[in-house]
Formats: structure tokens, sequence, C-alpha cells
């Protein structure tokens, strides 16, 4: 089977700096695969340069259909949703409108229906439906930037650390909610993380990123039973 | 540092290379100076175009106010534009002093100078808080608001109203001791080039303006040392340091508050040089010389010649000085309409100017000129290595 | 006490409302171009030095229309899409390839534009002031005592507030006022939500130079001035404090800071026996001065968070 995403031999810069030094990496349809790695190991580039924010070197391709040098507006129409780092939002925006704003490529009559399916997933943004995204709170502001990626109907949704600075609590909300939301939809999903634990517990299949490359590449369960992974990331 | 030794030998040889270099540049300064004391127009086609000493001087004069801008905008990255307040601020002071109080030009400096730097330090205070966009804002503001300040009924006694202060009371006569007419006499003699230096002893006009003209470029060589001095110095890295980025700047120890308002006042006190020297050169200070259009005018000076090089200033400077006077003296050019050359056409050929250059040559005419140079020299070591490969 | 009631507090209460009356017509004049560098502003926190250049070349525009005979109103609209048209190519040609972080190139690049579009408007049309036909009904709408409201200023406010009005039911309630909403809110997630970013500015300075020569038309239209090319020299400024006072980025803090500004030329001026008549556009930029230094994001405007 052909996967959904194709990455291969990928390499990317930011100026002189070698960020990515060729990454192969895949990810099937309806899968969640999370790729784990330290700061700077090369893991939000990875995601910037798959939507096509970062030029790149090497083979990224959709659905067997390369979508390297396509802007990210175009990306988008081709089923790939990104919710970047920390501000995913649009935060002088309300919620409503974040969510329109995610269904922008979309012209059909749905888009109320899905902005209805938001706040049934998650309730307080419709308790919070006129506010600011400004004003919410962390972890409803990711909630929000979620929300906001799945109204495009995306294929993949690609995920920036989702958990970065919200409370345990609220993160583990966050990560049922996809297990839900891949179940339901098929979404299919590719998520970078520092938090392995919580990681690994719901993906399918899971890569090490370090210093720009893939180390380590298997199935979740088994990485999380792996003695280095369990020293390096969950600090066992 | 390395490669510079490698390529000069030792640093004493580097040394006498670079007072060769200047002093060839000083003789050179001179002969261009003798050679046009008198009137010098080029002609082309039916348009004549003036090359006199009177612009050479005007462009020494906006030299000096554009190395202000290198200082605060080159250097510490404040976009600064109006610098057109302080060049009227300096003229205006220097045309009271010289024109009320009989007091010679030299003498002036030492009140424009420092009230220049006061006032510059002064305005730069808001710079602590308002940052990139609004300071230009503000500071363009302040340029548009120069000339009716000046024509206020209250200050009329100190800046002549409309009608601008006129100092045409003091002369630059020439110390009698400086040898020009001997030296004029000597280089109409000279085989072939004799005939561009006219001929005959010099009037005492051609004097003064010849006097003026060494005057004002040891004024404004001068201003090149001390502000070449300053940005090798301790708070001109801190100036560049803030420039590169503000914050990382402050974290490392830079005091924002004091580099800013210093880099405000010494660009403030060099505009004020200009402008004393501006009103000593044309005789009369009037309040439409320092509108906002001089204030953009001095940032297309800066551009051109190319922000953050101080010879930028130099090309910034005799651009500004030649480039609209020789548009408005196209009275006709085959295909244009003679209507259209009679409008602003030096003020569209700076615009375009501006925007060519930021668009295709950001380091300005300067980087240009150094990029070409490493690019022959690359050349020139590639065919060296060349050669060596076939040895 | 024969003092008359119009005399409250030793102010000649006519001259004081005749006066309020000037403020609201300069302002709204000065709203409308302010308005438009707030939308630019807004989107790519750029502010551009060729607004008011562009306003009056649009608005010589509009008079040579009406030279060739178009009915004035008609000739309006055509002007207005003639400078859309031409503010769309500007932005595509020079302003989209540089970074938005970096101002020191956008400002020169702006100021390069100013330099050229007023030259080339003093080219075509002369330095000359001709005077611009009527946009509205003349003589006065209202005369009580020796206050006179006229027409003009009733229907400069007017069309500012009408313009006003257009603009935020196209920015809240069509699905490009939208994207332009989110692009000035959150660059990286607009791209990422599929708003082509480039058009979308694009938008928005077409929209900008719309309202600038709207403006610059109601302006010249004053029967007490005549167009000219460098008119808008003095309304920039205005302008500028105009949206400035309304923190940059609110489309009703530039109708309000507009008015401020008018308010504060043509009444607060008249009323400090120290500040001579002359000395309104210094006022201005005192006010501005004040304004960002104490509250750089304007009174109305949004607070903006510094990321490092």
């Amino acid at each position: 089977m052909a996967p959904l995403l194709l990455v291969e031999s990928l390499k990317a810069r930011y100026g002189p700096v070698q960020v990515l030094h060729g990454i192969d990496l895949n990810v099937f349809d309806k899968e969640i695969v999370v790729v784990l790695g330290a700061n700077g190991a090369g893991k939000t580039t990875t995601l910037r340069s798959i939507s096509g924010m970062v030029e790149t070197d090497g083979r990224i391709e959709i659905n067997g259909q390369s979508i390297k040098k396509l802007d990210p507006s175009e990306i988008v129409r081709r089923g790939v949703a990104h919710v970047p780092q920390g501000r995913g939002t649009f935060p002088e925006l309300t919620v409503e409108e974040n969510l329109k704003v995610g269904a922008f490529i979309r012209s059909d009559n749905d888009i109320n229906i899905d902005i209805e399916a938001c706040y049934q997933n998650y309730p307080v943004l419709y308790e919070r439906r006129t506010q600011t995204a400004g004003s919410l709170s962390g972890g409803e502001q990711q909630m929000l930037a979620v929300s906001r990626a799945l109204m495009s109907r995306p294929q993949l949704l690609l995920m920036d650390e989702p958990s970065l600075g919200l409370a345990p609590q609220i993160v583990e909300d966050l990560f049922t909610r996809f297990v839900t939301i891949n179940e339901e939809h098929g979404t299919t999903m590719l998520i970078v993380e520092q938090n392995a634990q919580l990681a690994l517990d719901i993906a399918n299949r899971a890569y090490v990123l370090e210093s720009g490359e893939i180390t380590i590449e298997g199935q979740a369960s088994e990485l999380a039973n792996d003695d280095a992974i369990r020293q390096a990331y969950l600090g066992a | 540092m390395l490669d510079r030794l490698q390529r000069n030998g030792s640093p004493a040889s580097e040394r006498n290379y670079q007072i060769a270099k200047w002093i060839c540049f000083t003789i050179f300064l001179l002969l261009i100076a003798f050679a046009y004391v008198d009137v010098g127009t080029i002609s082309i086609g039916s348009n004549n175009y003036n090359l006199s000493l009177i612009r050479l001087n005007k462009a020494i004069a906006y030299t000096i106010a554009i190395l202000g801008l290198q200082v605060v905008i080159g250097y510490t990255g404040q976009i600064a534009l109006g610098q057109s307040f302080f060049f009227g601020t300096g003229a205006y002071v220097s045309a009271w002093l010289i024109a009320d109080h009989s007091w010679p030009f030299l003498l002036t400096l030492l009140i424009v100078i420092p009230s220049c730097f006061l006032i510059g330090m002064i305005l730069g205070l808001p710079a602590l808080r308002i940052r990139g966009l609004y300071l230009a804002l503000l500071t363009f503001g302040l340029a548009a608001v120069f000339p009716s300040i000046v024509k206020l009924d209250k200050l009329y006694g100190y800046t002549g109203g409309a009608g601008g202060k006129l100092t045409s009371n003091y002369k630059f006569l020439a110390p009698s001791w400086l040898p020009f007419d001997e030296v004029a006499q000597a280089l109409q003699k000279l085989p072939l080039l004799g005939d561009f230096f006219g001929d005959g002893p010099l009037s005492t006009r051609e004097e003064s303006r010849l006097w003026k003209f060494i005057l004002f470029s040891i004024l404004a060589a001068l201003c090149f040392w001390l502000v070449h001095n300053l940005i090798h110095s301790r708070p001109g890295r801190a100036m560049r340091a803030i420039r590169d980025n503000e914050t990382s700047a402050a974290v490392s120890g830079v005091n924002l508050a004091i580099t800013k308002t210093l880099s405000f006042g010494v660009a403030s006190a060099l505009g004020g040089v200009g402008g004393a020297i501006y009103v000593a050169e044309i005789g009369i200070a009037s309040p439409d010389d320092f509108s906002s259009l001089v204030a953009i005018y001095l940032i297309v000076g800066l551009v051109v010649g190319g922000v953050g090089t101080l010879p930028g200033a130099v090309i910034g400077g005799l651009i500004y000085a030649l480039v609209p006077d020789w548009a408005s003296s196209t009275q006709s050019i085959s295909f244009v309409p003679e209507r259209w050359l009679q409008g602003p056409t030096g003020s569209l050929i700076l615009g375009i100017l501006l925007i060519v250059l930021t668009l295709f040559l950001p380091g300005g005419i300067v980087m240009g000129w150094r990029r070409l140079k490493a690019m022959i020299r690359n050349n020139k070591s590639h065919l060296a290595i060349k050669n060596l490969d076939k040895a | 006490m024969t003092l008359s009631v119009r005399r409250i507090w030793g102010l000649n209460m006519d001259l004081f409302l005749q006066r309020v009356f000037d403020a609201i017509t300069n302002g709204s004049t000065y709203a409308l171009i302010a308005v438009a560098m707030v939308l630019i502003f807004k989107a790519t926190t750029l502010i551009n030095f060729a607004q008011g250049e562009q306003a009056i070349l649009g608005a010589f525009a509009v008079l040579q229309l009406w030279y060739w005979g178009i009915p004035m109103w008609g000739a309006v609209i055509l002007g207005m899409l003639f400078s859309a048209a031409l503010a769309a190519g500007l932005e595509r040609v020079f302003i989209r390839k540089f970074d938005p972080a970096d101002h020191l190139p956008l400002v020169i690049i702006t100021l390069g534009l100013f330099l050229v579009i007023n030259a080339v408007a003093a080219i075509v049309w002369r330095f000359d002031p001709q005077s611009f036909p009527e946009l509205f009904p003349s003589g006065n709408a209202f005369t009580y005592n020796n206050v006179r409201l006229s027409w003009y200023s009733i229907f400069a406010f007017g069309s500012c507030v009408l313009v006003l009005i257009v603009f935020q039911t196209l920015l809240t309630r069509t699905k490009t006022g939208l994207a332009f909403r989110a692009v000035s809110s959150n660059l990286e997630s607009s791209r990422l939500s599929g708003i082509k970013v480039g058009p979308t500015l694009q938008f928005g300075w077409a929209l900008a130079a719309a309202a600038g020569t709207l403006g610059a038309s109601i302006y010249a239209a004053n029967p007490v001035l005549q167009i000219e090319p460098s008119m808008m020299l003095r309304a920039l400024i205005f302008s500028v404090t105009a949206a400035a006072l309304g923190g940059l980025d609110s489309l009703w803090g530039a109708l309000i800071g507009g008015l401020t500004i008018g308010f504060v030329q043509s009444v607060v001026v008249q009323y400090i026996p120290f500040i001579p008549n002359e000395m309104s556009l210094s006022a201005a930029v005192v006010v501005l001065l004040i304004v960002l230094t104490l509250r750089p994001s304007g009174v109305l405007g949004t607070k903006a968070v510094e990321r490092v």
C-alpha cells in the first residue's frame, strides 16, 4: 500500500545552518505517527517543510503526488492541515471566526455543520464562541487551533508539540480527543512531540529524530519498551 | 583582518599604502578645485550642466548631514527621517550668529555643534520608547514642521521670517599666506592640461570660493575621522549591537538609553554642521530650503551611497547636490516633451534611484562597487589557481 | 445682566460653534486618509508614506476624467478604481518581495514612491493650483446668526461615516474581509489555512488607495481649497497623527483620531494665545509625540505583544 505522506531524503537549511540531513519518513492512511526528538532536533522544520513553509531538497509526496515547491496555501488544498507550535490561532478574531478561517478553502454548505461538530467536541469553545481567541486559556487555544485545522477537512493533520506549555490533565484530554477524531473521521495524524509518554500511548508508529536525522523507527509500543528511548525520552 | 595582512604584506606597508592613497586623493581634490573654481560647464546637446565649486560645496554640506544619518540609521538602526530639522537648525543658528552678531563662520560651529547635539539628544529621548515605524513617522513630522517654526512671527527677529536670514555680510577671505595665485598659474602652464585651469590670476571671489572649498573639505575630513573613530570605539560597537538586535544588545549589557541618545546627538550635530556649511555657501538661510522634501532627499543620498558605509555619504552628497540641479538644467531631450522637462524631473530621478537601488542593490553604490571589486579579485585568483594547476 | 447667552466663559459661542463645524469638516477628510493608512498598517504593520501622494494622484485622475466630460461622481468612482488598480500593482512590484518585519527598506520604498508619484503629478498637472469641481451641493444647510453649516461639511462627514460602514461590513461580513483580518492577526496560520497572503494584502492596498482617493477628492472639493500636487503633504501629517491617535489599527479609531485632530487644528489652536495660527501642523506633531510616547498603541488601538 502506498503511503499517504512520503518523505524521502529531505534536507532543509536556515541560511548557512543545515537543519535536516536527509530524512526518510512515511505516514499511511488513518495512522497516528509521532516524531520524537529533543529541542533543536529538527522536528518543527520537518513539519514546516511538509506544509511548504521552508525551502527543501528531497521528495515530499501526498498520495503519490509531489507537493514540493507549492505554496502553503496550495498544500492545504491538497489535504494537509498544520497546527503550528504555540500560536495556531488568530488572537484578534473571535472563536467562531477562527473556525471560519479554518474552512477558508471550502465552499460547500457543510461548514456550519462542522462548526457545530467542533462545538460538540469542545463545548467550552461554544461557550466562548463570541470571545476573541486571544482571551482564551492556553488549553482552550490549543483546542481551537486543532479545531481550526480540522475545519479544512484534512486527510493529514500535522501537529507541532500540541502539549507545549499545557497542564498534564489538559494534555491528556487533548490526546484522548485526538484518538477519537482519528477513529471517527479517519484523520491521519503526524505529531511531533517531546512528551514521549503520552504520544507513544496514542500513536501507531514512531520515529526518533536526532540532530536532523532519523535514528530510530518502529511500532509505538515497541519504542515505548525500548531501553534507549526510555532513558532518553521517558525519564526512566 | 587576516586576509588584509596576507594581501598587503606587513602592517607597516599597509599603512604607507593608505597614507599614499590619501595624499593622492587630496591632490586630486585640489586639482578639481582649481579646475572648476571659475564656473565650469559641460554641454551635452543644447543642455549646459554646471560643475562649479558652488555645487561641490553644497555637496559637502549634504555629505556631512548624510554622515549623520549613517550614524543613526546606518549604524544604530533607528529610522530617523528628520535630518532636515537639524540641518535647518544648524543653518539658522549659524546664520543668526553671523548676521546679527558678526561672528566668523568657524566660531559659529562652536555654538552650532553643542546646540544641535543637545536638541538631537532631547528629541531622541522619545526614541527610547518609540520604535521602528512610529519613530519614522514622528521624525518625518518633525521635518515637516521646521519651515513653519522658523516662519513664526515671534522668531522673526532671529530667523527673518519667510524671507530668510541673509549672511552675506561675512566674506570668506582666503588667508594671504596661501599661494593660490602661484599654484593656479603654475597649473595653467602645464602642457596639455593647462587649458583646464583657466587663465590669469584668480579674482578675490574665486579665491574666496577656493578657500571655502578647502575649509569645508577639511571640516568634512574631520567629521569623517571622528565618525570613523566613533564607530570603532566601544559606544560605536554598542550602536551596531542595537542595530543588529536591540533585545540581545540590551541583554548583553549595552545601555540602550545612553547609546541611542548619543547616536541621535551625534547625528544631529553632524546635521547642524552640514546646515552651517550650506548657509555659509549660499549666503542665506530660507525656510523652504529645509522642508521635509530635503529630509527625503537626504535619505536618498544615504540609500544611494550605501546605508552603513562611510564613503556612501560622499556619493550621496554628490548625488543630492548634482542630480536635481542637472535635471532642471536639462531643457531638451529628443522624444521627451519640453513641458515635462520643466517639471520636477530631479525629484523623479531621485525617487526612481531610491526605489531601484533598494530593490536591486540594497547596499547602495558603495556595496555594489565592493562586490564588483571582489568579483574581479575572485576571477583573478581563479586564474592564478588555474595557472598554478598548469604549472 | 446684558451679557449675551452666546458668550459663555468668555467664549464667543458663534465663533466656537463655527470652528467646531470646521473641525468636523477637516477631521472627516483626514479620517479618510487615516483609514487608508490604518488598512495597510493593520495588515502589514507598514506605514505607507506615499499614501497621501497616491491619493492626490487619484484626485488628479478624477479631475482629468471630469475634464474629458465624465460626470463628477462617475469620475470619482473611476478615479477610485484607477488608484486601486495602481496600488495593487505597486504592492505586487515594490512591496511584496520585502520581509514585512524589516522596516527600513519598506519605509525607503514608500518614500521613493512618494517622490516619484509627487513628481509625476507635478510633471503632468503642474504645480499651479487648479480649482476642483464641486462634489456636493453648494451653500449652507443651516444658518443661525453667524454660524454656518455648509452642505459640504455635512456631506464630507457623511461620506466618511459611509466609507467606514462599507469597510466595516466588507471586513466583517465577507470572506475576503475575513481573510484580510486573519492575515493581519496571524500571518503564518493564515497561510496554513489556505489564505493566499499576497493577493489578500494587495486587496488591502487597493482598498486603501480607493479610500485615499475619495478622501483627497473630497478634500480638494472644499470650496476654499484648490488642488495642487503638494497639497497632501500637510494633510498626510494630520492624517498620520489621526491614525496614530486611533491606534493605527482601528477603523473607527481613525475617524475619532481625525475628528480630534480637526478639533485641535480648528478649535484648540485658535484659543491658545501663544500658539500662532500657522502652528496647527506643529500642534499635530506634538499630539503625535505625546500619543506615541505615552500610549504607543494609541487611544483605541490593540495592545501589541512584543515577541522576541
